[in-house]
């Protein structure tokens, strides 16, 4: 199937006809802030901002999540409260790439892919059954770096369907067989023209262009391996607050607790995010903790990224969506950090 | 599908107290529905989650072996929320369970080798489930040599074992305490001393240690140092935990989760880890 065109008069009556099979999720503002939300009808969606303030990932990953509930009696397992599956709409390039990392580490254990001990149920119940429509970036920001890691601004991977705003259009193009066939269930759209797909070309091109070039990042995994002991970790850490912003916005920081609210015998066992930043995430009940140190922790979070995950799955994992750089109140930009590393490990490995 | 979040029902069949100060107490669990039961297969080395609602999860070795029928052995060292509410368990009360986790002791790689055990305080369990199995199927393995030290003589567990082990001359056991005792007529000395004293001949021959992290850190250079390979190396490490299934991220060391790419590794794959211990 090719590209179809979706006249924006026309979005409402589209929004309606996904919401009939779906529960949508779109951009919209939560007290001053971006993030996905549950909305109904067209006029819930903020199409202006690029990057939410808070990435997707809590659609399918709330930030606090009952894994079930005991009594007396025993334990159950909360009923879905949404009984549809979840489409989302207007997700950008790089936080689509990010579910497709997520859905790595919960869909399954790479150690024992077809063991089915090892797969999350709470993820793979939302996650499996969605569709995902992207949204291509026209216009990328300065905090923006996508294209260090394979992504782009009109990057399709991880979307059923890729949707470019042309203007007084949306030109969508299925991705996936699930995507061809929600587009074709429709009568809303149009067949695109070679006009449309020249202008989408055009606007791909141009958004590509105004990306600052990325770093070489082929062999940070190495350089970081090389670099663990270094005291360059000092310098890089000496002005994080440990406050967690950054991996709470991060579209793929997975690490949670679980944790036991209730009263007596009855109650819930619920899983939250957490961080990695935090020094209780690896505290000991002996008192020992092996990330006692703040340097300790933001490598862990640099080294988990950009060197753990690449050895296990061979991807970064980082989108370059730019949240953190955002989010940190004292400006610890993750670029900058890649960067040290890069010019350390020139100066003090190879030619030392 | 299967939910790994959802512990199984186990009854307390058995309490046993390994210390005058009673911080060490062993549980024999027995499993509350038969099909969780016939599910349930592991090898030594392996852990489980006990679960206590309104309190958490903590990750604990099964110390009992595969060999032996109709109950799952723990030992809990009491030290938190979690260790402190199984101490309040009694007889027929009923603990969710987790497991089995992580991977186990090369017992398939051990057979027709001389084994060599080294322990320290109460991370023996694990051992005890490994030296349960390989009494189980002695012929398979040759020498079998166990190291085990304690901090004093109240702190070794499974005392009555220990016992029965020595009268043994199918096991040569050596144990240790760190300063010298009234009464104590065994060796003294820690752990890594006693393993250069003891000197264990590394042909043909798997080296199992498990301890504490410090114990493990000066033990290993010494095996190193008396000939072993450090593919004949194995050990057992230890993180704080949540999921047990290498998803909620904190257990790592380098790329390895230790609960699931672990608890157990070789020296060989610790060697490009940096702060294993
Ligand atoms: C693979 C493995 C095997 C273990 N085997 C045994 C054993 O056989 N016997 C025994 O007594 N202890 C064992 N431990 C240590 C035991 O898990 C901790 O002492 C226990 O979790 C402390 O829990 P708490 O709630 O009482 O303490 P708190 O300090 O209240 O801890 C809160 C929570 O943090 C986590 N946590 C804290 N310390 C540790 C730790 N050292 N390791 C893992 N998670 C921790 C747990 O989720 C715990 O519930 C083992 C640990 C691991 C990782
Ligand atoms: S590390 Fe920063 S740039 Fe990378 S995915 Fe997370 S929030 Fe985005
Ligand atoms: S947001 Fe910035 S200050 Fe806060 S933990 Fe992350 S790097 Fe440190
Ligand atoms: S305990 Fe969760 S990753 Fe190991």
């Amino acid at each position: 199937m090719n590209m179809v065109r979706l006249d924006k008069q026309k979005f409402s009556n589209f929004i309606l006809e996904l919401s009939a099979e779906y529960t949508v999720f779109a951009p919209g503002k939560v007290g001053g802030k971006t993030e996905f939300v549950p909305i109904r009808s067209e006029d819930e969606i903020d199409f202006k901002t690029l990057v939410t303030d808070m990435s997707p990932k809590g659609i399918f990953f709330p930030s606090s999540e009952v894994l079930y509930e005991y009594d007396k009696q025993g334990i159950r397992v909360p009923e879905k409260e949404i009984g549809k599956p979840i489409a989302v709409w207007g997700m950008r390039g790089c936080d689509s790439r990010s579910l497709l990392m997520l859905n790595k580490v919960f869909g399954s254990a790479i150690q024992m892919p077809e063991d089915e001990k090892f797969q999350d149920p709470y993820w793979k119940e939302k996650y499996d059954s969605s569709l995902i429509f992207g949204s291509a970036c026209n216009t990328p920001l300065s905090t923006c770096f996508c294209n260090w890691f394979g992504g782009g601004p009109h990057s399709r991977e991880g979307m059923d369907v890729f949707v470019v705003d042309a203007g007084d259009s949306f030109l969508m193009e299925p991705v996936t067989g699930k995507g061809s066939n929600f587009l074709r269930e429709l009568t809303c759209f149009a067949d695109s023209t070679e006009k449309d797909e020249a202008v989408a070309k055009k606007l791909a091109s141009d958004a590509e262009s105004s990306m600052a070039a990325p770093m070489e990042v082929t062999d940070l995994g190495e350089r970081l391996n090389d670099l663990f002991e270094e005291a360059v970790w000092e310098e890089i850490s000496a002005k994080c607050i440990n406050c967690g912003a950054c991996t709470f916005s991060c579209p793929t920081c997975h690490c949670y607790d679980i944790q036991d609210e209730g009263k007596g015998s009855r109650g819930k066992r619920i899983r939250v995010w957490d961080s990695c930043m935090f020094p209780i995430f690896t505290m000991e009940a002996s008192g020992h903790n092996p990330r006692a140190l703040s340097s300790q922790r933001v490598r862990q979070r640099v080294m988990h990224k950009y060197s753990y995950f690449p050895e296990k799955y061979g991807e970064f994992l980082c989108t370059g969506c730019g949240r953190c750089v955002t989010a940190c109140p004292v400006n610890l930009d993750i670029r900058e950090v890649l960067k040290t590393i890069n010019a350390y490990n020139k100066q003090g490995i190879t030619n030392g | 599908m299967g939910n790994y979040c959802i512990p199984q029902q186990m009854k307390v069949e058995r309490i046993g107290t390994e210390d005058p100060t009673r911080t060490l107490r062993t549980y024999d669990l027995s499993f509350v529905n038969d099909s969780d039961r016939e599910a349930f297969k592991y090898l030594p080395g392996q852990f489980c989650e006990l679960s206590i609602p309104g309190k958490g999860e903590s990750p604990f070795g099964i110390a009992s072996s595969p060999t032996e029928e109709g109950f799952l052995r723990f030992t809990v060292n009491r030290t938190g929320s979690v260790t402190n509410e199984i101490h309040y368990l009694r007889n027929g009360d009923t603990i969710g369970m987790r497991g089995p986790l992580g991977n186990w002791y090369p017992v398939d790689d051990l057979k027709g080798m001389n084994v060599l055990i080294v322990g320290g305080g109460f991370a023996f369990t694990t051992l005890r489930s490994l030296l349960i199995y390989l009494m189980d199927a002695r012929e398979d393995y040759r020498d079998i040599t166990v190291i085990y030290g304690a901090r004093n003589p109240d702190l070794f567990i499974y005392k009555d074992e220990i016992a029965l082990w020595k009268q043994r001359d199918d096991i040569r056991m050596h144990l240790t305490i760190d300063k010298p005792v009234d009464g104590w007529n065994e060796k003294t000395g820690f752990v890594p001393t006693v393993v250069e004293e003891v000197a264990p001949d590394p042909e043909n021959t798997m080296a199992i240690v498990c301890g504490p992290p410090v114990m493990i850190k000066y033990t290993l250079p010494v095996l190193t140092k008396l000939g072993f390979s450090d593919e004949r190396i194995y050990t057992s490490l230890e993180r704080r935990m949540k999921c047990g299934i290498g998803k909620c991220g904190r257990c790592n060391i380098g790329s390895k989760y230790i609960c699931i790419d672990g608890p157990v590794f070789s020296m060989a794959e610790l060697k490009n880890i940096p702060e294993t211990v």
